[in-house]
């Protein structure tokens, strides 16, 4: 199998443990390496980096400014312009798209001069006056515009930390690539000339941070919930538990929807109202999370090792945090890893339904809410676009959590 | 006797439990088994009140109250308001308790007759307003929950069966020609488990609300008649039971609707339970028992269906209830693609549109209720059939 050499020679040395290696290496390592052997997985994690990595350098990767301020006057609904290599021009090494020209809209207005309601009628249902049969776009073959390559372009910011509260916004105006004169649409343009291909690749990483900020909230619920009640026990654990197991019967979505219009009638800003949805969705999500970290701290804090640190003067909070968390960290890691698609779908169920995130933020729910405008799925097929890569996105990572959940499990494998 | 007639109408519900309760007790101090069942019955009757405490509080984030909006009806009617008539309708309402006050009311009624409420937007109970259309939600859910288990049990199966396999048969002990027609055979089910994967969780990753767009642009496209809603326009108002018996005719287009949302819905619950099946199935085959009936030379077929495969089906069984959950969870944006008239639509609307607070409440705990009872089933069914369930709750 050449594909499996391949895999192996991309794998490297390091993936397969041998000899004493393999009983002295740390949890993280064992299934880094069992990781490593699952073709699947490795193949959807590539996958899965390049579209965060072109997402989080958005500004670099995309040729055109996804806002309004670099909205393409003279290319509304237009289609993706091909970039070719060769014509019935020639051959040329350097990639070349065509000049694009708006069809000036011949509109016949002279039947209207009778004043007849019937000729405007005829005029309005034969479909000359929509916005599709306004713009037209005539290919002019013979005038070239060539790619060029590092080209400077709008100015972005390429590293923002500021949102952190750190005071580091490097800005750059360097782009991957760029056409001599004009724009170029490689996935054409929405109703307002805004560049598809550069809105989706802005919204892949707005999309993957209110996932980040949803789990590590969860993550900081589950631990609070599970911690309390595995480490005290008793009666607060039966408490606990109890409400614990009532918010898990409850369907999720209703309550995010619910929470979503008591957050729509405050007066937010579009980021706090970002930051807000993401909040939510990963404060009601302890339930499952929660319960097992409780199971987990139960058996362990009477542990002999627990006990050990105890008894050599080691504090509540140290035991904690370097003895318990340090057992299950990599579990954890694995579980959030899994749950991310569900979070970024429960993001985009809500911006669907209109109370997630609105226009003209780019995020995957906004720009796959378009999806059901019918306008856009007679007219404008390529807006479909966002929905190939969010596809790609949660496949990416359905298979990655997947790969991970084995190579996560310490039975899975016989030694 | 009018009075005593009155007195159990109104409190019916109580009674039943109340008399359940009571059975399970009596039967529970002669049996382990039935104080078990007792305990669990308990207990689902507290998660329930919880529940109730929990849906009831949160539906008060939702803007607006009752009086409000009956209120901005009557403006609409051409009377003028003031605030005191909105502070004068609240206290007939009793909207101007405290909330803890309002719950208690709401539980009392709910326990004693079963009435969950009034719904302000409907201007009716909520039991009228939901009428049928809980059922059929619930419905959907089980058929889709079905279609679910069918796909994703074979062949979760199959793929934790592929789990631990190479594409290549390297047994030194097999001859040459063996170990081809092995690696062949290995190919095709690693193979068939990544198509099937693939397929799957593409259910998983087309969310629920573009994959039922898509199958509707695709009739579009096509240029038949959508199957959005629950029948054509023809047999809308025809009734079941016509002048020449059964009406066959609305069968037929009742089927032809109703596979859209239960296929949408079915595929990425497929999905999910693929992962837990194949999950369970690698959990069990890597036990000691397996090695030690392959060393008892139990082998191929009857290994796998014997002993992990058989082992592995009672956890799943004990998850149905969350299942069911999950997948109510997806029905309401599929309800509001396909425009379905059920009660997951209904509870959008009373959601996002209509803030009416009681019906949308209502029809969560209806929700929560049918998990709790479905947990409990399967609590008390594995403790019955399964030794090991019982073995750990029952203690020996």
């Amino acid at each position: 199998m050449i594909i499996t050499r391949i895999f192996s020679k991309l794998r490297g040395k390091s993936a397969n443990l041998e000899g004493d290696a393999y009983y002295t290496a740390g949890q993280m390592a064992l299934i880094k390496a069992r990781f490593k052997r699952k073709t699947t997985g490795v193949i959807a994690a590539w996958i899965l980096g390049s579209i965060i990595f072109m997402g989080f350098f958005a500004g670099f990767f995309s040729p055109v400014d996804p806002t309004i301020s670099g909205a393409d006057k003279d290319y509304r609904r237009g289609a993706p312009q091909v970039v070719y290599f060769w014509d019935q021009n020639g051959f040329s090494f350097r990639p070349f798209t065509y000049t694009y020209q708006k069809e000036k809209a011949k509109i016949d207005l002279s039947a209207l001069a009778g004043g007849g309601l019937a000729a405007l009628d005829a005029l309005t249902s034969s479909g000359a006056l929509t916005s599709s049969s306004q713009n037209k776009y005539l290919i002019d073959e013979d005038k070239r515009r060539y790619l060029t390559f590092f080209v400077k372009g709008w100015e972005y910011s390429l590293i923002d930390l500021s949102m952190a509260g750190l005071d580091l916004d490097l800005r750059w105006d360097r782009h991957l690539f760029g056409v001599e004169t004009g724009q170029i649409h490689l996935m054409g343009t929405d109703e307002d000339g805004k560049d598809v291909f550069s809105r989706t690749l802005h919204a892949i990483w707005i999309t993957i941070s209110i996932a980040i900020v949803a789990l590590v909230v969860k993550l900081i619920t589950s631990l609070f919930v599970g911690g309390v009640s595995g480490y005290f026990g008793g009666r607060v654990d039966t408490i606990m538990m109890s409400i614990t197991e009532a918010v898990r019967v409850i369907p999720p979505i209703p309550i995010y929807l619910a929470c979503a219009v008591a957050l729509s009638q405050m007066d937010l800003t579009s980021i706090q109202r970002y930051f807000a949805i993401a909040v939510v969705i990963g404060a009601l999500d302890f339930a499952t999370l929660g319960r097992r970290l409780r199971t987990h701290i139960l058996t362990e804090r009477n542990q002999d090792y627990v006990l050990a640190a105890q008894l050599c003067g080691a504090s509540t909070w140290r035991i904690i945090w370097r003895h318990l968390v340090p057992s299950f960290g990599s579990y954890i890691i694995v579980d959030t890893l899994i749950n991310f698609p569900y979070v970024i779908l429960a993001e985009t169920s809500l911006s669907f339904l209109g109370l997630g995130l609105t226009e003209p933020v780019n995020s995957l729910g906004v720009l796959l809410q378009k999806a059901q405008d019918p306008d856009i799925q007679q007219n404008m097929i390529w807006q479909f676009f966002p929905v190939a890569v969010f596809v790609a996105l949660i496949m990416a990572f359905v298979f990655v959590g997947d790969a991970l959940r084995d190579a996560a499990d310490p039975y899975a494998e016989k030694k | 006797m009018h009075v005593i007639a009155n007195f159990i109408a109104d409190t019916w519900l109580l009674w039943i439990l109340l008399s359940i309760g009571g059975l399970l007790f009596w039967k529970g101090i002669s049996s382990q088994y039935f104080n078990y069942v007792f305990n669990r019955y308990v207990l689902a009757l507290i998660t329930l009140l919880i529940v109730s405490g929990i849906v009831f509080s949160l539906m008060e984030v939702l803007p607006g109250d009752c009086a409000e909006k009956y209120i901005a009806y009557k403006n609409t009617q051409g009377e003028t308001i003031t605030q005191a008539d909105i502070a004068a309708e609240r206290a007939r309402m009793g909207l101007d308790q405290p909330l803890a006050v309002r719950w208690a009311s709401w539980v009392t009624d709910l326990t004693l007759r079963g009435d969950l409420g009034f719904s302000c937007a409907k201007r009716q109970s909520v039991n009228l307003a939901l009428g049928d259309r809980f059922w059929l939600s619930f419905m959907f859910c089980m058929v889709g929950l079905i279609f679910a288990y069918v796909i994703a049990v074979p062949f979760g199966i199959l793929s934790a069966f592929t789990i631990n396999k190479g594409w290549q048969d390297k047994n030194p002990q097999h001859t040459k020609s063996e170990r081809i027609i092995n690696t062949l055979g290995l190919s095709f089910n690693k193979l068939l488990d990544l198509q099937l994967r693939i397929i799957s969780y593409l259910g998983l990753a087309l969310p629920n609300f573009l994959l039922a767009l898509s199958i509707i642009l695709l009739y579009v496209f096509a240029g038949e008649p959508t199957p959005t809603g629950l029948f054509s326009e023809q047999w809308k108002s025809v009734p079941w039971f016509g002048e020449t018996g059964f009406e066959f005719g609305k069968l037929q287009d009742f089927l032809g609707h109703i596979w859209l949302p239960i296929f949408v819905i079915g595929w990425s619950a497929t999905a999910l339970q693929l992962q837990t099946v194949r999950a369970l199935v690698v959990d069990e085959s890597n036990k000691l028992y397996v090695d030690a009936a392959r060393a008892r030379g139990v082998d191929g077929m009857a290994l796998w269906a014997g002993y992990p495969v058989r082992h592995s089906i009672s956890p799943l069984f004990n998850s149905v209830g969350f299942d069911f959950q999950r997948i109510f969870n997806d029905l309401p944006i599929v309800a509001v693609v396909i425009g379905l008239t059920d009660a997951a639509a209904l509870l959008i609307e009373a959601l996002a549109q209509t803030n009416d607070q009681e019906l949308a409440a209502g029809i969560l705990f209806l929700v929560a209720l049918v998990v709790i009872s479905m947990n409990f089933i399967t609590d008390i069914v594995l403790a019955a059939i399964d030794p090991r369930v019982r073995k750990s709750v029952l203690g020996n």
